[in-house]
């Protein structure tokens, strides 16, 4: 297990560093000069070009690809452009508003997933599934961003239950004020979250159901259902207790790279609910041509992504002793 | 068991209940489309940092709704000669630190935007200043290279301490109504009245700024209530159920920017005036502003704004009328002769290439009808469309254009849009445009102190550009903002979109 492990990590420094090349090389593609954009529509050409020298934008390539690489090694991701400030600094300021979203939305969607998928497995072709399975029909075909605004619309504009836009406490903090008897920032907090999050899970709950209700009805075919069944054991405490604990190691294997679905679909749903994360940031670093903020957050984005398909690998490898041995 | 969990999932629904905290009378939020990059306002470039600048500092002047210069920290001004400008600054003025502000901050504010490195956006504004002297604590003198009348229309631009050591760009001090609270990069600023504003405290205690990247989410988070303001831009039919909500207050303006034609005059084919004018006239504004902008700016009629004191609707370019410019052509020589559908004149094609910028879908697509009206006139249209950089920097503004579909924004003094794109020569002049009288009159425009003499003089220019056509100026851009009358009761609006008409300042 532990070569497994180290020869995982190991595997980790190559990928980074293709990471960091390959959005370096993306970057050198995007049409569009800082400068310019910086400068507005009353630039001369002058002003533009002073300003590109001043932003290192005429250095040759490689030179600059060599000098952000060094500076990565010191943990330095430049300074954006626009916002001059360190790149670290403003990506660590927004990384908690986004795992948040997506932990809580990667939640919901393992509720809901298994829930539906339980649901229509427990008797195949009836009403229920026919109805489960329309439900993650639809789930896997709305676009996230009319779903978004869909939702705001219902639940928000007509019905006035939720708060439109923006976040409010850190759902940890929370927590910690509701432990210490002040429930009112929790409540808030999760009225904020319920609609972004809800809006971003769809997506992942409707594939998590089809995938329960695949394993799921291949466990309750398994013998050891039958002998339970025979056993006089009462059907839902088979279904729930039993079958679902195995038909759910399949879903391990999916919440990662569902994790990183998760990530993409933030950037629309973090735009149109104001959602203070990566996501709105990405959007306006790109149309800002904030080349040092876009570079850090792509970077930012696969290493997060990177690590959770590591961590699901080895959880599976505890799990599975298989395939560490492969 | 079952029930259980599908109950758990509606109970986490229904825990969610709303919290909406009451808004207060003295509390204000308004929904922007973007975040500020920076609040130094020398160095502000988008709407939300001009607008949000505006407050935390005080120009010498500011610009009322009709875009006339009026005293703010300069108490009056005159002007010895004609390049000369003498300021005197109110009695005990003070930033909001409680440090003194002096003629010398004046100075240090004017000298850095002037400074090349400084890298300031509307350097070019101020570059017929030669000089700045702090004469006294009170008095600032501007020497001008040559007389510059729109000098004032630009002189609200913020006055920053010299001595401050701190970051102008996110913890701006200034002299203005306002003071910035906190700042969440990218979703909302906040703001309190200041203490220390020459004409007392406004009547808001606490202004938010929030960042709604989307225009329907944020035309939604009004009407949820999240919202007391928003303003354009917006989805044209969000505009048109607030206009017609009694519930919602709305100002519908005429704003500060153009969407225009430019033709460029060196190209051989268009050279000649006629048949610029001859392709205007298949220009249908009409359905341009009313079907594919979906009525939510005006149809333009010159190169001189509604929103401007110089305005006159007696001057009009030519208007839509395909008949009229097929009989133009056919005059000219362009027939076609031999049968393959489109003009032709000693054995060359009237080809013709428009162009614009793929980021706006309302450009591309009027860009694609322009090019059907051209067709059916007997005109091979191709339309050109790359990415915004691409466009402008490596195409317009290197005159490889023949018509080019862009806007122009801010122009809150005729000679923002007309001197240094219409003068011969100019440094944005990118379709080569030359006509020496059109030079002296925006010359006059831009040297005659008295605003009558300027706006006889504009106009003047203006009948000239209608009929040369060097600009087809399709539509002036409209500006909306709605609020909510129960929280914002005396609102003035003003074609910049400024906040202080909206915290109980005179504006």
């Amino acid at each position: 297990m532990t070569d497994y492990i180290i020869r995982r990590l190991l595997l980790f420094i190559p990928m980074a560093i293709g990471i960091v090349v390959v959005t370096f090389c993306l970057l050198l593609l995007i049409p569009g000069d800082p400068a310019s954009v910086l400068l507005g529509q009353e630039a001369t050409p002058e002003g533009v070009a002073s300003l590109r020298r001043a932003l290192g934008l005429d250095d040759p390539w490689f030179i600059r690809l060599g000098s952000y690489f060094w500076n990565l090694l010191h943990g330095d991701m430049g300074m954006s452009i626009f916002q001059n400030a360190p790149v670290s600094e403003i990506i660590l300021g927004r990384l908690g508003a986004t795992i948040e979203l997506a932990v809580v939305a990667l939640l919901l969607a393992i509720i809901i997933g298994v829930t539906l998928g339980v649901l229509a497995a427990n008797r195949q072709g009836g009403i229920i599934d026919a109805i489960a399975m329309l439900v993650a029909q639809f789930g896997i075909s709305i676009p996230v961003y009319w779903l978004a605004l869909l939702l705001m619309l219902g639940f928000a504009v007509h019905l006035g239950w939720l708060p439109a836009i923006g976040r409010e406490e850190p759902l940890i903090s929370a927590f910690g004020m509701a432990l210490t008897g002040n429930p009112a920032p929790l409540l808030d907090s999760l009225s904020h979250i319920i609609l972004p999050a809800l809006s971003l899970a769809l997506n992942s709950a409707a594939i998590i159901s089809r995938l329960v209700r695949t394993s799921m009805l291949e466990v309750l075919r398994e013998d050891f259902v039958r002998t339970a069944k025979a056993k006089g054991m009462r059907r839902s405490k088979v279904i729930w207790k039993h079958a679902l604990r195995n038909a759910l190691l399949p879903v391990v294997s999916v919440i990662g790279l569902r994790f990183g679905a998760l990530l993409g679909g933030a950037i629309l749903t973090e735009t149109i609910f104001a959602w203070p994360g990566l996501g709105q940031l990405t959007i306006s670093a790109i149309s800002q041509r904030d080349l040092p903020l876009i570079q850090g957050i792509v970077l930012t984005f696969a290493l997060i992504y990177a690590t959770v398909t590591l961590l699901v690998d080895l959880l599976y490898a505890a799990v599975d002793p298989r395939i560490r041995l492969r | 068991m079952r029930h259980t969990l599908m109950t758990s999932v509606a109970a986490i629904a229904l825990a969610a209940v709303s919290v909406q905290a009451a808004s207060a009378q003295e509390s204000l939020t308004i929904g922007a489309d973007v975040d500020a990059g920076t609040l130094d306002p020398r160095l502000a470039r988008d709407t939300t940092a001009y607008r949000v600048a505006n407050l935390i500092s005080a120009g010498l002047v500011h610009l009322t709704p009709n875009l006339e210069a009026v005293p703010d920290l300069a108490e009056s001004w005159e002007n010895p000669d004609d390049t000369t400008v003498v300021f005197t600054l109110r009695e005990g003025l003070t930033f909001s630190d409680g440090s003194a502000l002096t003629a010398e901050d004046v100075v240090y504010t004017f000298e850095t935007i002037l400074d090349a490195d400084f890298n300031a956006p509307q350097r070019g504004l101020f570059t017929p200043i030669e000089s700045i002297v702090a004469v006294d604590d009170r008095t600032v003198q501007f020497n001008l290279t040559t007389p510059y009348a729109p000098l004032m229309s630009y002189l609200d631009i913020g006055i920053v301490p010299s001595d401050y050591e701190g970051d102008m760009a996110v913890e701006p001090i200034g002299a203005g109504p306002m003071v910035l609270d906190s700042w969440t990069r990218g979703s909302e600023l906040v703001l309190t009245a200041s203490e220390s504003y020459w004409a007392g405290a406004p009547s808001v205690s606490n202004l938010v700024v929030t960042v709604v990247g989307d225009n329907s989410a944020r035309a939604q988070a009004f009407e949820a209530g999240d919202l007391d303001v928003i303003q354009s831009p917006l989805s044209p039919n969000d505009i048109q159920r607030f206009a017609d909500d009694d519930s919602v207050g709305s100002e519908i303006l005429a704003g500060l920017g153009v969407t225009y034609l430019n033709f460029n005059t060196s190209d051989p084919l268009l050279s000649d005036p006629a048949m610029r004018q001859a392709l205007a006239m298949l220009v249908d504004q009409d359905t341009i502003v009313n079907q594919i902008y979906e009525g939510v700016d005006q149809v333009a009629s010159s190169v001189i704004l509604p929103s401007s004191w110089a305005y006159d609707e007696a001057i009009q370019q030519p208007g839509f009328d395909i008949a009229a410019a097929m009989a133009m052509l056919d005059d000219m020589g362009w027939s076609d002769s031999d049968g393959d559908g489109f003009r032709d004149r000693d054995g060359e094609t009237l080809s013709i290439e428009i162009a614009t910028h793929s980021e706006d879908p309302n450009r591309v697509q009027s860009v694609e009808y322009l090019q059907a009206i051209f067709e059916s006139a007997g005109i091979d249209a191709t339309v050109r469309i790359t990415d915004w950089p691409s466009f402008s920097s490596g195409y317009v503004q290197q005159g490889e254009h023949q018509i080019a579909l862009l806007g122009w924004l801010r122009i809150t003094d005729p000679d923002r849009l007309l001197y240094g794109q219409l003068t011969t020569g100019s440094g944005l002049n990118w379709g080569g445009y030359s006509n020496p009288e059109v030079d002296a009159l925006l010359e006059a425009g831009r040297t005659e102190l008295d605003q009558d003499a300027r706006a006889e003089a504009y106009q003047a220019a203006a009948t000239i550009i209608a009929e040369e056509l060097p600009y087809y100026i399709i539509s002036y851009q409209g500006y909306q903002m709605f609020y909510d009358p129960e929280v914002v009761s005396d609102v003035v609006a003003t074609p910049r979109g400024g906040f202080r008409g909206l915290i109980g300042m005179a504006d």
